[in-house]
């Protein structure tokens, strides 16, 4: 196991290497530079071109690349990813100080997902064609169809604004907490629950497609029947022999979610202004501050890389049939 | 292997044919018969195809039948309700431009984004994708290796990061930039249909007539291949409309007094409090795209698949 994690890191740097070649080459490609919007009149050439060398714009493209993607990978030091153009602070700590109210809304929303979607999911499969099973079926197809920015609008009227404040089921749809109440856990938890809902409904509805497929092929499986003939009790055949089978495809999702939260974050925490790194990711790009976009796509495509490795160990754990 | 299930067709043609005998010829059904035999059977795709027709035929006779309509303020007529009158039956917005019109057009905007990136990424999955499978070696080592990195990328932030850095608002841009960080798909269906064919049985007979490798690979394998790419590129159209709805939505997409289905929720913030009825329009017709999409996406992977055979009901 150690020697196929560690083949599969080695096999990530490449992997890596191109990450990074791409979105320097989009930086440097966009037109115009990063001093562009200190050149105005009141500013003097002199300044202009001490921004340049200070910046290391004046070096060949190549030997740029070299000493941002060589710095990249000392992240302990706080310059290692530069400074934001827009208020000069490391851009390691502009993104520790954003990770983790990403991660609580993430994290949230994958553990709402799961603790949901994989019994419907099982329902949907045992009960075939029953009205519960066409009931989740038609909600998860409404739900895989509205996109993250349609369903976030819905719940932030519904639950927003139609209903008043005041009622029990209205809920704060602007920000972390309450403006003058700091850190208390029930406040975060009360803004937690729209965005959470709007990220969760969705991947409820992917999820548990995926659980009712994989649950059903398990299900006509010749194990299944050798269990049942041996005479073991419905529930134990259902969840020691079949549902660990059918959870197989799952980790694949689990994979696939843990980075693709990042980018849709970056709508749902923008539509209920939580200020996370999607949100800053936005901002970082509208606002051309480019240290802060690179360092973005670089976390991003390590998640990514990440996320596949987590799932394919974790396969290894639940199917002894895979060896590594 | 399946077993084939004999049918009154073919046990009649194994039946020893005597003289006497009448010959019973048994009506010879092409490939694309049996697909839109077997697509018309799915129900929810006929009316997913008849729902994108009419989409479609709207977002290109109305546009062009009203011009600028659509970017026509006026002043005397803002937040009109809708259903009141014919000549803007959605009603009108804070600044008098007509809901129906502003919708066409953005629905317009919107589809056409989303056909064509759908076009540049079946065009560049599609020939990147039968290069690494029919030449295989190096050369689907070095695409495949691009594809691992493509498919490592955050593709939504790297989209909004090209239409952001290379002209925000350009159609274009949203389109190029769309098309080429979605290939990847596209181009892996390709190569895994071109690695399985090229030990099929016609194409080794194309081979043994001597086809040159171009020919084998444009004329033979090619159309085989396709099939799934099609099922692909139909469900792509919904993503692409989402793609370009979720920029223009960010504020990177296309900007007014352009339309896309986008950008009529950019001002949501103030819209969802004051006059949410705004909101309505191009959320259903985005729900709507997409729900046509894959539907018909999945009656043409049923439609498609030549192993399936039709169900006698």
């Amino acid at each position: 196991m150690a020697t196929y994690v560690l083949r599969r890191l080695i096999q990530a740097i490449p992997i890596l290497v191109g990450i990074s070649i791409i979105s320097f080459a989009i930086v440097h490609l966009a037109p115009g530079d990063p001093v562009d919007r200190f050149r105005s009149g009141r500013v003097s050439p002199q300044v202009i071109q001490n921004l340049i060398r200070l910046y290391g714009l004046d070096k060949p493209i190549l030997e740029q690349f070299t000493s941002w993607f060589t710095t990249f990978w000392q992240f302990w030091k706080p310059e290692a990813w530069g400074f934001s153009f827009i208020d000069g602070r490391p851009v390691t700590e502009k993104i520790a100080e954003k990770a983790p109210t990403t991660l609580l809304l993430m994290g949230t929303a994958l553990a709402v997902t799961t603790v949901v979607a994989v019994p419907l999911g099982i329902l949907a499969a045992v009960k075939q064609y029953s009205w519960a099973d066409k009931i989740i079926t038609t909600l998860a197809t409404i739900g895989y169809a509205l996109p993250s920015f349609v369903l976030g609008v819905l719940l932030l009227f519904t639950f927003n604004i139609a209903i008043k404040p005041g009622s029990p089921l209205h809920f704060p749809g602007y920000g972390l907490q309450t403006l003058g109440v700091e850190n208390n856990p029930v406040d975060i938890a009360w803004h937690l629950v729209l965005p959470v809902s709007s990220l969760a409904i969705q991947q409820i509805a992917g999820w548990s497609r995926y659980m009712r497929s994989s649950m059903l092929e398990v299900l006509q499986q010749d194990y299944m029947r050798t269990a049942r003939a041996k005479g073991l009790p419905g529930s134990k055949v259902l969840f020691k022999h079949g549902l660990r089978n059918a959870l197989i495809p799952i980790i694949t999702l689990l994979g696939l979610t843990l980075p693709s939260l990042l980018g849709g974050a970056a709508i749902t925490e923008s539509i209920f202004s939580w200020p996370g790194l999607g949100y800053m990711a936005v901002q970082s790009v509208s606002t051309n501050d480019y240290p802060v976009v690179l360092a973005i796509v670089m976390i991003g495509g390590a998640m990514v890389i990440l996320g596949n490795l987590i799932a394919d160990v974790l396969y290894g754990f639940v199917d002894p049939r895979i060896k590594y | 292997m399946e077993r084939i299930e004999p049918t009154a067709a073919s046990t009649r043609v194994l039946a020893p044919i005597s003289d006497t005998d009448e010959v019973d010829l048994i009506p010879v059904r092409t490939y694309w018969q049996l697909v839109r035999q077997r697509f018309v059977q799915h129900r929810l795709a006929v009316i997913a195809l008849f729902l994108m027709l009419v989409l479609v035929v709207l977002a290109i006779v109305v546009p062009t039948l009203t011009g600028q309509g659509y970017a026509k303020t006026s002043l005397s007529t803002t937040m009109r309700p809708p259903f009141q009158s014919l000549t803007s039956p959605l009603g009108t917005n804070q600044i008098g431009q007509d809901m129906f019109l502003r919708l066409m057009k953005a629905m317009q905007t919107s589809l056409f984004i989303g056909f064509m990136a759908v076009v540049i990424i079946a065009a560049v999955g599609v020939t990147l994708g039968a290069i690494a499978g029919f030449f295989g070696g190096w050369i689907d080592n070095v695409i495949m290796r691009i594809v691992d990195v493509v498919l490592s990328l955050p593709i939504f932030f790297l989209i909004v990061m090209i239409v952001s850095f290379f002209g925000k608002g350009d159609a274009w841009v949203v389109i190029i930039a769309i098309g080429i960080t979605g290939w990847t798909l596209a181009c892996r269906l390709v190569r895994a249909e071109f690695l399985k064919l090229r030990d099929a049985d016609f194409v080794q007979a194309a081979r043994a007539l001597g086809a040159g490798r171009m020919r084998i690979a444009a004329r033979h394998m090619l159309p085989a291949a396709l099939a799934p790419v099609v099922v692909a590129a139909t469900l792509g159209i919904a993503d692409s409309v989402v793609t370009e709805a979720a920029l223009s939505f960010l504020g990177f997409g296309i900007s007014p007094p352009e339309a896309s289905l986008g950008n009529m929720l950019r001002n949501f913030e103030e819209d969802i409090q004051v006059r949410p009825i705004l909101l309505v329009w191009p959320s259903v017709t985005i729900v709507l795209i997409v729900l046509a999409a894959s539907f018909l996406g999945d009656g043409l992977r049923d439609a498609l698949d030549p192993r399936q055979r039709i169900e006698k009901k």
